[in-house]
């Protein structure tokens, strides 16, 4: 990837982290998804999505949406298995809604770490840039 | 385990007190940002501003009153604490705030004061 490591190097390519606020049947959430799937195709790096309020039910993995529907669910587990994105859950937001560390059942998607606000407080130290949606 | 590069964060607060829980969710994190010393500073616009009026009791509606920790802000070093004044007037409010140091700002300073920060969040 010359060319791409060439373009870094002339366009600083800055350190992005993203906050997501809105559920998985919301269209903001197709917004935001668009919005880092684009940043990372053109080498942008994101270092961490953190989801807050109604965002963490996107972590739910018991979530169907109607099959003609955007799939956000899917599109995060893409998202993480392709680039790595590390995709932090604020476990008092989700265990309000319903979403803990169970041992019998599944209810959080593997692809989602549980973190607190600390992560944000050092996501946002750690960016150059924090985006919210 | 944190690196105090010390960003400085501004959260925008647009929604009343009690029908939402925008303003708890935005408390939090400024406590949170409070406690690992960083540079936190609050702004009350739009409806916002009910959160700082005084004499309210989110406990007459079952609310739990979160806007009395308000008061603990001077422990966290959350000092800077900014209101927009048009959206008092439009109201009909007066600077009957339930917490001391709010600094009322004109539309054009409070943007200003706003945009001066590294990140902004909105609740």
């Amino acid at each position: 990837m010359p060319f791409l490591n060439f373009m870094k190097q002339r366009y600083f390519v800055k350190k992005i982290a993203v906050i997501i606020t809105t559920p998985p049947f919301s269209n903001l959430t197709v917004t935001a998804l668009n919005y880092i799937e684009t940043a990372l195709n053109t080498g942008v790096e994101i270092i961490g999505v953190f989801f807050y309020q109604d965002a963490v039910l996107n972590a739910s993995s018991h979530i169907r949406l109607a099959n003609d529907e955007y799939q956000t669910t899917q599109q995060w587990l893409k998202l993480h298995n392709k680039y790595q994105l590390p995709l932090h859950l604020c476990v008092t937001a989700a265990e309000k809604r319903g979403l803990t560390d169970c041992n019998s059942v599944q209810l959080i998607a593997n692809s989602f770490t549980i973190s607190g606000l600390g992560e944000l407080v050092e996501l946002n130290n750690k960016a150059d840039t924090v985006v919210q949606f | 385990m944190i690196n105090i590069a010390n960003k400085s964060l501004a959260i925008l607060n647009s929604k009343a007190p009690y029908g939402t829980t925008a303003g708890k969710d935005a408390l939090d994190i400024a406590l949170i940002f409070g406690s690992f010393e960083q540079d936190v500073s609050l702004f009350f616009q739009g409806d916002g501003v009910w959160q700082l009026i005084n004499s309210q009791d989110g406990e007459i509606i079952s609310v739990r009153d979160y806007l009395k920790t308000f008061s603990a802000f001077e422990f966290y070093d959350i000092e800077n604490i900014y209101v927009n004044k048009t959206s008092l007037t439009e109201r009909n409010l007066t600077n009957n705030f339930h917490i001391k140091e709010v600094q009322v700002l004109s539309q054009s300073e409070f943007s200003k004061k706003l945009t001066s920060h590294q990140t902004v969040l909105r609740f």
